[in-house]
């Protein structure tokens, strides 16, 4: 044990209250309870401590300076059962003043209310992802349930609108990137492309196709099949239809929420593949009888 | 659980009148029942240490409370801490190696900064 006076660093002349002013000064700077967890500090106060339980006294004092007692003659009696409020306020559990003290009573929050606040901020849904997919030209008109096997290896089963446009996007809640921290996660966008097909154009809820016929079939009139996107149906060539005569088929055509829209079928009148001499030989001969200028007709000079 | 005159008894420099006024304050928090304060343990130590702090270290009441707030806050970020390392000690020690790495990279980064500035 140091020598008392050298550790409240005063000389041995030092007044009593010259002691007590250093001591406090020491105290102050190494008190274990406004130190914790720094052990050079608590040696340190215990120095002190013990110094001035020597010199602090004037009995002691006089008894030490006298040679009586020695410098570890500290007779405070040893005090190991009694807490410490820095062991209370570390370790025990639930410990009522480990709170954040606003001077006006405890507050609940504390750091954890930053550090987790923190990631409570970082909660987020997860991002939207794109997808590109294409769709068979009847399928977009007659809607329709369908797995896809998107790019990046995700399947998805995905219903189609009937009536779906070119270009539209369908959002799939929750099919995107997954959220973090809990978060739901990001949609899938999947913009849907429709093939083109081979006989059927689209406009708007309209659906326009051409249709072959015979001269007799143009001239006479017949019940011809013929393929909509709900199937065959026949329909009826009226006597006297020519070549870009546009006959309807009401509600054959694209569902949308005011109605089907039509089928607009254009005839084209087919003349056989073969020049046949009966069938070259009778046109020549009617046409001889009943002659006609379809240019004329058209509105051209002849 | 002690009474008001236990704790006064027990501790050699405390007088009731400071004392209501510590609780007043808000500086202890003993439990009330009618006109009677109970305190218990850690009311104890914190009565003793803050009558050390202002009749030993002659720390003034109008000093004490700044003292005391700033040493609350200590002893509760150091719980925090100490539940944030529980929780990390919890964890693989592939995890407990990254977040250490990350900790000694950042202190590097810092002290690079402070040089460098």
């Amino acid at each position: 044990m140091a020598d008392p006076y050298e550790a409240l660093g005063v000389t041995r002349t030092a007044t009593q209250d010259d002691i007590k002013k250093a001591y406090r000064r020491l105290a102050k700077k190494s008190h274990p309870d406004l130190h914790p967890g720094d052990k050079a500090a608590e040696a340190r106060f215990k120095e002190i401590a013990s110094a001035y339980d020597i010199v602090g006294d004037d009995k002691k004092r006089t008894r030490f300076d006298s040679g009586e007692i020695d410098s570890s003659g500290s007779e405070r009696p040893p005090q190991p059962d009694q807490e410490t409020y820095r062991e209370h306020a570390e370790s025990h559990p639930g410990f009522k003043y480990s709170r954040q003290w606003n001077g006006s009573g405890p507050s609940d929050d504390d750091l954890f209310a930053e550090l987790f606040g923190a990631h409570q901020r970082m909660r987020a849904r997860g991002s939207d992802v794109r997808y590109a997919v294409s769709v068979d030209f009847v399928e977009a008109i007659v809607g329709g349930r369908r797995r896809f096997v998107l790019p990046d290896g995700k399947a998805l089963e995905i219903t189609i609108p009937a009536g779906l446009k070119e270009g539209q996007t369908l959002r799939l809640r929750a099919q995107g990137e997954p959220g973090f921290g809990g978060a739901a996660a990001g949609d899938a966008l999947v913009e849907i492309h429709i093939n083109p097909h081979p006989t059927f154009r689209r406009e708007g809820t309209t659906i326009r196709s051409i249709v072959p016929v015979t001269v007799a079939e143009a001239m006479a009139g017949a019940k011809v099949p013929v393929v909509t996107v709900s199937g065959e149906v026949q329909l009826t060539v009226p006597r006297g239809s020519n070549s870009g005569t546009v006959l309807r088929l009401r509600g054959k055509g694209v569902p949308s929420k005011t109605g089907h829209g039509d089928h607009l079928i254009e005839l084209r009148v087919i003349l056989p593949s073969h020049p046949d001499d009966e069938f070259v030989q009778t046109i020549t001969q009617w046409e001889a009888n009943h002659p006609y200028n379809p240019r004329e007709m058209a509105g051209q000079k002849s | 659980m002690i009474s008001e005159s236990e704790l006064v008894a027990m501790i050699a420099l405390l007088e009731s009148e400071p004392l209501r006024r510590w609780i007043d304050l808000g500086w202890v928090l003993p439990q009330q029942d009618n006109a009677t304060f109970y305190f218990d343990d850690s009311d104890v130590v914190r009565v003793q240490l803050i009558c050390e702090l202002h009749y030993e270290l002659q720390i003034e009441e109008d000093s004490l409370s700044v003292v005391l707030s700033l040493m609350d806050q200590l002893y509760t970020a150091r719980r925090s801490l100490r539940e944030v390392l529980g929780a990390i000690e919890a964890q693989p020690a592939e995890v407990q190696s990254c977040i250490g790495a990350l900790i000694k990279s950042r202190r590097a980064e810092q002290a690079a900064d402070i040089s460098t500035s």
